[in-house]
């Protein structure tokens, strides 16, 4: 006993002084990338500062919401003990169920949003990754989690339902399918800007298909459910076909046959997208969903052991002179705009699904809620500031080059490098051929979208190193087909959940179009989702201005929408739990996003900048000189789109007043503070570590 | 596969490792400290946890849960059975962005 108590104190002070050094040590990151002007700076001190945040994030912030506003109970059974059944409930290990959460969590979005944020600069970008997670994402994500596992697993939608009211359940349902459809078609629009005119990417990303349908017979007939070493060899062919697409683009008429425009990779897709939603899963959709998450988890560790290793140096100023919203990546203002752009890095609608899906139904103890919900978070966001690192590696006159469509630059290779370098960021026609040359691409102008500038960027980090140039083809290569792979995962998957929630809500009108095995059904409801999320990409794709400028900002609105509908939903529980002196925690994101979103879909709408306002842009096509159809077209593209924002935001609008009103009600005392949580049942797991 | 009420594999050494690093007692600092003693054993036990997450999100965990819920061996029939049975609730799993 005379050790511990001679330990206690000197252990106490020791673990003080640690967490007054990582004070220190973020302090001091933040401050420099923050504060230094007019040298480069390296992509280290993001990274210093990212760990230091998140650490102090987690070690205090977590745990005051764990302690004070959620009161984890490791005593209390959660669903996946009292319902165990050995499918969806199943209580298990937390390091497998953070692992399983954060596979769902993390896609495309944090790559392709802070890469497209980067034309501001790397400071706003990184400052709101690191606040917007630690604050607001970090915290949506583990309290809906957590107040899931209070009612058994429940979706988002049920608890708006019975937490705020019908209005709160039918507008989350509608939001839901709204982000899901304009998130499909923005990402297949990022795959058609990544793979067009480009017979390497294309050759390589048309392989994974006869590859997974391999790996899905293989997994069926000759070695049933050794999905990881299925994935493993479907990897190593992916990379065989990477290697092989070199050759394709060399040879003349391979190359032609797999160089494809636009609107044909457009049509492809669709056309794709809809045999997927339609095939047997276990022959195309499963073995490509195994497939990506390999490759995702793979290339997310070798990018951060390349960024740690390398410490590559940033080219990117601090801040640009785009933050006045002049920016060619995209139009608008910093704010709103930078906080709508990078989306999943930050605070994500979209992973308040999956915290209210399969995760709360795997969580063994209360206790874990936190390191699962607030900490995938972090590790997704630390993958926004490696996506921003291999940005702003880059030189910036090769990152306009790259990311700047040719309505604002202009089509021919050396208006382009004239008017990027007269923005003061330097760029050639011949480095730019050059650099296209060393990547195995005819040119890398007018490459909008974020994946190619994102896969330039981290060829650049490796190429300095591993193989030299010699390989950096290879390297790009890899990036664009990670990237294109995750994304047509994402589409099939996607199209097939929105199939499912069409039939859903189309089995109240008439039985059997709910039923998910009735063939005429699900081509009818394969059709109108892929029809759907189709005309949003075919929209971007005829789009001048590179299509990403539109439906990028309408996809973050519409995910950051539906964040708000997750922390008003919080905010709701938060005060009927009678903790209104802790509200703060959900409810100060909830005004920023509030804020944010309805900032930004009025600028959408209304902005008489035609490069930011739909309306304003309708308006330039029908009083220029031209004419036809393809202008009525883009006219009504514009129109529809605005009518979109509109509704989106006036249904937000609409859950953000009815949970006003509930609260009202509580804190007046008018209705009693009541939450729907199950009762409380003793953990089996707790008493048996008690004892 | 997880047992109610007992612990196995990753599941008992994660709990080892939480009440070592929860105990107050020096002495049982030193008594973790012995049995977790090379670093080759911490890395095998980290290797488990590793796989253990890869084969939950590959689903091989879920087949084997579903092996043991059903009584079956596994087979190139009862695989099918298990997609099959699986296919509508892995294609609702929402995934994100």
């Amino acid at each position: 006993m005379v050790v511990i108590g001679a330990w206690g104190p000197m252990h106490k002070l020791l673990r003080v002084l640690i967490w007054v050094a990582v004070a220190a040590l973020g302090a001091l990151a933040v401050s420099t990338i923050a504060l230094d002007r007019g040298e480069q700076i390296n992509a280290m001190w993001l990274v210093v500062a990212a760990f230091c945040s998140y650490a102090l994030g987690y070690r205090f912030y977590s745990k005051f919401i764990a302690a004070k506003v959620l009161a984890l109970d490791p005593q209390r059974a959660t669903p996946a003990e009292r319902l165990d059944n050995g499918r969806d409930f199943v209580p298990t290990n937390k390091w497998v169920v953070f692992g399983h959460h954060f596979a769902a969590i993390a896609g495309p979005g944090p790559l392709v949003g802070p890469v497209l944020a980067a034309q501001f600069g790397y400071l706003p970008g990184t400052l709101w990754i690191l606040a917007g997670a630690v604050l607001g994402g970090c915290v949506q994500d583990f309290v809906i989690l957590l107040f899931s596992i209070r009612r058994d697993g429940k979706s988002l939608t049920e608890m708006a339902k019975e937490e705020i009211g019908r209005v709160g359940g039918a507008v989350a349902y509608i939001s839901v399918i709204s982000i899901v459809v304009i998130l499909l078609g923005a990402t297949a629009l990022i795959v058609v800007n990544a793979l067009k005119s480009s017979p390497w990417g294309t050759f390589t990303i048309a392989m994974t298909i006869p590859i997974a349908l391999l790996m899905g017979l293989y997994l069926r007939r000759i070695r049933p459910a050794k999905v990881l070493e299925t994935s493993l060899i479907g990897f190593v062919l992916v990379l065989v076909a990477i290697w092989g697409g070199q050759w394709v683009s060399q040879n003349a008429w391979t190359a032609r046959a797999f160089t494809f425009t636009a609107p044909t990779l457009a049509i492809l897709i669709i056309v794709y997208g809809f045999a997927a939603s339609a095939m047997p899963v276990w022959l195309l959709l499963g073995p490509r969903d195994y497939l990506s998450t390999f490759v995702k988890l793979g290339t997310i560790a070798v990018l951060a052991t390349g960024i740690v290793i390398f410490r590559p140096t940033l080219h990117m100023p601090a801040l640009t002179s785009f933050i006045d919203g002049s920016g060619p990546v995209f139009a608008g203002k910093i704010f709103p705009f930078g906080f709508i752009i990078i989306a999943c890095g930050a605070v994500s609608g979209f992973h308040s699904l999956i915290s209210s899906g399969t995760t709360p139904k795997l969580i063994r103890r209360e206790s874990e809620a936190r390191m699962v919900g607030y900490g995938a978070m972090m590790a997704e966001s630390l993958v926004a500031i490696m996506a921003m690192i291999a940005a702003c590696v880059l030189q910036p006159g090769t990152y306009f080059a790259i990311s700047s469509p040719a309505g604002i630059v202009g089509q021919a290779p050396e208006a382009a490098a004239a008017t990027i370098s007269s923005w003061g960021f330097p760029v050639t026609a011949a480095g730019m051929h050059s650099l296209a040359q060393a990547v195995g691409e005819q040119t890398l102008f007018n490459r909008t979208g974020g994946a190619p500038a994102f896969a330039v960027g981290m060829a650049n980090i490796f190429s300095n190193s591993l193989g030299g140039q010699a390989v950096m083809a290879l390297w790009y290569h890899f990036a664009i087909m990670f990237e294109a792979l995750f994304i047509l995962t994402i589409l099939d998957a996607g199209t097939r959940v929105g199939r499912f929630m069409i039939q859903d809500a189309l089995g109240h009108v008439w039985k059997p179009l709910g039923r998910t095995s009735w063939y005429p059904s699900t081509l009818a409801t394969s059709a109108m989702i892929v029809a759907a999320w189709g005309w949003f990409l075919w929209q971007g794709v005829k789009d001048p201005l590179g299509g990403i400028n539109s439906l990028w900002p309408l996809f973050g609105i519409a995910n950051q929408l539906l964040a708000t509908v997750a922390l008003c939903v919080a905010t709701t529980i938060i005060i009927k739990m009678g903790k209104i002196r802790y509200g703060a925690v959900t409810l100060v994101p909830l005004v920023w996003l509030v804020s944010v979103t309805f900032t930004a879909s009025w600028n959408k709408i209304f902005n008489p900048n035609p490069r930011i306002g739909f309306l304003a842009h309708a308006q330039q096509l029908a009083a220029s000189a031209a004419s036809g159809h393809e202008v009525s077209r883009l006219i009504v593209n514009d129109r529809l789109d605005a009518l979109v924002t509109g509704l989106l935001v006036s249904m937000v609008g609409l859950i953000l007043l009815q949970s006003l009103v509930e609260w009202a009600r509580v804190l007046s005392g008018r209705k009693a503070p009541a939450v729907k949580e199950v009762p409380f049942v003793a953990s089996h797991f707790a008493t048996e570590e008690q004892g | 596969m997880m047992v109610r009420g007992r612990k196995h594999g990753v599941d008992e050494m994660i709990a080892y490792q939480e009440s070592s690093c929860e105990s107050r007692e020096p002495r049982a600092h030193m008594s973790s400290w012995v049995i977790v003693s090379t670093w080759t054993g911490y890395i095998k036990e980290m290797a488990r946890v590793v796989l253990a997450i890869l084969r939950e999100i590959f689903d091989e965990s879920a087949y084997a849960r579903f092996l043991s819920l059903h009584r079956l061996h596994s087979s190139t029939s009862t695989y099918a059975e298990f997609l099959r049975e699986h296919e509508v609730e892995k294609v609702r799993r929402p995934r994100c962005c």
